[in-house]
């Protein structure tokens, strides 16, 4: 027995001293790099920028007094062939070791994206065990993907923050952008039969002062950080830019639309009436007729009346009938466009390629090498849309509408 | 109960061994008492070092004063009212008898005749004699005779019964055990009204000679564990016994452990309701805490009050003690991991936080516990020894130091005194101090671990924790029982409890022989219609049901 728990003893004592605090690393000593931008340089090495969070600035309290001495971010560039070189060389500049657990941001440079393709890229953060690939990637529009990150912001203090939160919001009320994660941009590059879609982020206003700690220190900010278009790719590389309602056609399709506002026309008066959905189902199938595939697009959407600008009795069933008719062709419409737009650009960000595979696996794999190019561009796609007026709001006639009688 | 037997084996070696050497320092063989008063009186005048507590008062009781008669008692621990009332008194002013006097007849006549008083026995050797004066009899002896009457008059002055300063409850009894083993027995015989309630004393302690009691419920207990527990306690061979914790120590089945193998309690309904279980009482005199044998490791998350609140609240109590023991475990230790091995675990804001607050102080995470934790344990310490009158004095300096100042000068971070706190107060939650101050233990070892390997240090001295637990055994009753072996119809209570209904047999593992502790349907079954009024719908009702 003794000897049984000696050898115990003495192995534990081994194991411990083994060890010797093995990927130990004190909160003092490592930086949280709270979002990555990559740029390109002239001579064609990539440029890292990584914006590290001064963790004594952003909460403030009993230390630092607010956080209004310093900004709560620091950003450091270095150069590198690949991602890890980059990382590793940055550490000359750095008094802590880089940890990246909690990088939720990834920007990628529009010119980069655009001559050189995303499709490398992202190994690094694939393959490095301490990178999440939950964090999301934007399009860094009109700017370099360092101004993005050093561009310090108002209500939420760190930057990587305020993007994704900006992203979060504006999918579920606006619905014009997308948050992708790494892991979804890489999963849509693999796929044959789906183009990754990235939403963009410009500087608004003047990115110089952004980076001052004035920036933030005014009720206006001289520069905000804005979600700005969706970034289509084909084969890896940015084609074109997707902006508001051909935007907003691609959110509906692929079924990302959480919220949003559709204003109609109503009795001759332009955008009279605004429709707020507040859920939605798009359901995506193919099927092939004749040897060539057919997309049909069905649109289940459900919202509220938010505002009525004409004088309309909404007690009337035939009145709402003619408002989700009205809706409905509204829907169509962006969902058209959208398509139509990505059918010029030969790139099939919808996922219809995939839908086909799910349907018939045989068909897709003769379509399948030349999807993108010749089928996808010639689809018939049918849209149906189904929109359905739910409630509306606190009162059925507006306030006016006596008033324009009266008169 | 394979271990049961062979700890049997092992103590009969042991014993047969101590016996023999037993022999030696007992060999106080004095002899008898002599014929003559004044020869025996000054015996014990030698034997006690004529101690001035020690009274011996002389009489005269026949009417021509021939027979010498001596009353012995020790001032203190007699109760002085009863001896002058009913024996002095009693011995001189009876003249009726006093004639009847002689020589012989003397002891007689006054045990059947004069002593009113209950417990009276004749000895004859010096060795008992001794013992049951210094036990708070009282002797009388008479010139001539070669016996003495012991007449028990124990007594003096004992705590009144209070409530009891631990384990306290909002609803139960709040009578606690004294230090007089009488009264604690007493207390307890008050709730169980059975004469099965037996109950076995004996004197241990070489020395002190403390009253040692075994309490069970004949036809519930195991036998098996009362004669071993005998065995245990005859073979302690110690000059005193001062608390029930030398017996504990000197009993228990693992001494290499922090986990107590028995529970104490101060409660006499938390002892009625493990008698009732088939467990063993060991009352010490002295001490108002009584020890439970056997015990399991579930018996210290269960308080008094578990039995009396209803099941839905019992059952929350105790998984949120549960929870509570593995904070006070777990507590700094998964901070120091947390924060020096896995940040990824935590929320970014919560560990930018944290990380703002460790900017300024200067140590390692692990430092930084094992600072507070030590200062907290030092301040513990100095509160629960500390004389009354300085306790304020230690709460206000104690507040500064383990809060604000400790932050403000920048050694340690809010987060951490947050989390030492919750820890502190965690081991306080906990219902029994004997598993809280393990708790204490294990705490810095886990702190060591995590700061070495981190949670996975933490899950690897966990799982060698339960390890240990589950080889623990008391009274060969596996410590971890019935979770570990789980015997589901036990397992009503234990991190929950079931409805008093529901929990219709003992544990087996304490109580062989008579596992029904409730009748059938026992779960109330008021009638389906509410008609509480009219008597007859009421049973034509029940029947339905």
């Amino acid at each position: 027995m003794n000897r049984k728990w000696m050898f115990l003893f003495l192995m534990l004592t081994g194991l411990a001293l083994t060890s010797g605090c093995w990927g130990k690393k004190e909160l003092t000593d490592i930086a949280l790099v709270s979002a990555l931008g990559i740029d390109k340089n002239e001579e064609g090495r990539y440029v890292g920028t990584i914006q590290i969070i001064n963790p004594g600035n952003v909460a403030g309290g009993l230390q630092g007094g607010g956080g209004g001495q310093a900004p709560s971010i620091t950003t450091y560039s270095a150069t590198g062939d690949n991602m890890v070189e980059m990382s590793r060389r940055a550490s000359t500049k750095i008094s802590r070791r880089l940890y990246y657990a909690h990088t939720n941001l990834v920007v990628i440079n529009e010119e980069l994206a655009k001559e050189e393709g995303i499709t490398k890229i992202f190994d690094a953060f694939d393959r490095d065990p301490e990178f999440r690939t939950t964090a999301t990637i934007i399009i860094a529009h009109d700017t370099k993907a360092a101004d993005i990150l050093k561009t310090l912001t108002g209500v939420d203090k760190i930057p990587a923050n305020k993007v994704i939160k900006t992203l979060k919001f504006t999918e579920q009320r606006w619905g014009e952008h997308m948050e992708v994660s790494i892991q979804e941009g890489i999963k849509d590059l693999v796929s044959p039969g789906k183009e990754p879609v990235i939403t963009g982020f410009r500087v608004n206003g003047n990115a110089e002062q952004g980076k001052k700690l004035e920036n933030v220190q005014q009720s206006a900010l001289e520069a905000i950080l804005q979600a700005d278009g969706l970034a289509v790719f084909k084969d890896g590389k940015l084609v074109d830019w997707f902006q508001g309602e051909t935007a907003r056609g691609v959110t509906w399709i692929l079924d990302k639309i959480q919220g949003t506002d559709i204003n109609i026309n109503w009795e001759g008066e332009q955008e009279a009436i605004a429709y707020q959905v507040i859920r939605q189902k798009t359901k995506v199938s193919a099927n092939m007729k004749n040897g060539q595939p057919k997309i049909s697009i069905h649109v289940r959407a459900e919202g509220d009346i938010g505002e009525v600008m004409v004088p309309v009795d909404l007690t009337v069933p035939s009145v709402l009938f003619n408002i989700e008719k009205t809706l409905e062709k509204e829907i169509q419409k962006e969902i058209n466009h959208a398509i139509q737009r990505a059918q010029k650009n030969q790139s099939d960000i919808f996922g219809f390629g995939e839908a086909v595979h799910r349907s018939n696996p045989k068909a897709w794999k003769k379509l399948k090498q030349d999807w993108n190019n010749v089928h996808f561009p010639q689809l018939k796609a049918d849209v149906t849309v189904e929109a359905f007026v739910r409630r509306t709001g606190l009162r059925n006639k507006p306030y006016f509408s006596n008033m324009e009688s009266n008169q | 109960m394979p271990s049961f037997f062979k700890h049997l084996k092992k103590k009969k070696n042991s014993e047969n061994h101590k016996e023999s050497s037993q022999d030696q320092p007992n060999n106080r063989l004095l002899g008898f008492i002599d014929d003559s008063i004044s020869i025996n009186l000054d015996m014990i005048k030698q034997k006690t070092g004529n101690s001035s507590d020690v009274v011996i008062r002389t009489l005269n009781i026949s009417p021509h004063s021939e027979i010498k008669t001596a009353v012995v008692y020790v001032e203190g621990i007699v109760d002085t009212v009863s001896i002058n009332d009913f024996l002095i008194e009693s011995i001189m002013k009876n003249h009726a008898l006093q004639e009847k006097l002689t020589r012989e007849n003397a002891l007689k006549v006054i045990s059947n005749n004069v002593a009113a008083l209950g417990s009276i026995k004749l000895v004859s050797d010096w060795e008992q004699l001794l013992l049951s004066l210094m036990a708070g009899e009282t002797l009388i002896l008479v010139d001539g005779t070669n016996e003495a009457l012991s007449v028990g008059t124990q007594g003096g002055e004992t705590r009144s019964i209070e409530e009891p300063s631990t384990q306290l409850a909002v609803r139960g009894s709040r009578s606690g055990f004294t230090e007089s083993i009488r009264t604690n027995t007493a207390l307890v015989r008050r709730i169980i009204k059975n004469p099965d309630l037996w109950l076995e004393s004996m004197k241990i302690g070489e020395v002190t000679q403390t009253d040692v009691a075994i309490m069970y419920i004949n036809g519930i207990v195991n036998k098996k564990v009362v004669e071993e527990l005998r065995q245990r306690l005859k073979r302690i061979d110690i000059d005193g016994i001062l608390e029930s914790g030398y017996i504990e120590q000197l009993i228990e089945d693992q001494t290499m452990t922090t986990f107590p193998t028995l529970y104490h309690t101060e409660r006499p309904d938390m002892v009625a309701g493990n008698l009732l279980e088939g467990k063993v009482a060991i009352f010490v005199d002295g001490t108002p805490f009584v020890l439970i044998a056997p015990t399991i490791f579930i018996q210290f998350f269960q308080a008094a009050e578990d039995y009396y609140a209803r099941f839905d609240i019992a059952t929350a109590l105790r998984l949120l003690r549960v929870m509570i023991f593995f904070i006070s475990i777990i507590g700094p230790s998964a901070y120091i991991a947390a924060t020096t091995f896995h940040q990824e675990m935590l929320p970014t804001q919560l560990l930018i936080a944290i990380a703002a607050q460790r900017e300024a102080v200067p140590f390692p995470a692990f430092v930084e516990a094992m600072i507070m934790e030590v200062t907290f344990e030092i301040l513990r310490e100095a509160g629960v020894r500390m004389p009354r009158a300085i306790g304020s004095a230690v709460s206000i300096v104690g507040a500064l130091v383990i809060g604000q100042a400790a932050v403000q000068a920048g050694i340690v971070s809010p987060a951490m005194v947050i989390v030492v706190s919750i820890t502190a107060i965690a081991s306080f939650a906990t219902p029994s101090f004997a598993i809280a101050i393990s708790a204490r233990l294990i705490r810095f070892i886990f702190m060591i671990v995590a700061a070495t390997f981190g949670f996975y240090g933490i899950i690897l001295s966990f799982i060698m924790m339960i390890v240990h637990l589950c080889d623990l055994r008391s009274f060969g009753v596996p410590y971890m029982s019935p979770l570990a072996p789980f015997s589901p119809k036990s397992a009503g209570d234990t991190v929950v409890r079931l409805p008093w209904w529901a929990l219709k047999q003992r544990p087996p593992f304490t109580s062989n022989e008579n596992n029904i502790r409730q009748g059938k349907d026992q779960r109330p079954q008021p009638p389906a219609n509410r008609g509480m009024v009219n008597s007859h719908t009421r049973k034509s009702d029940q029947n339905e049901s």
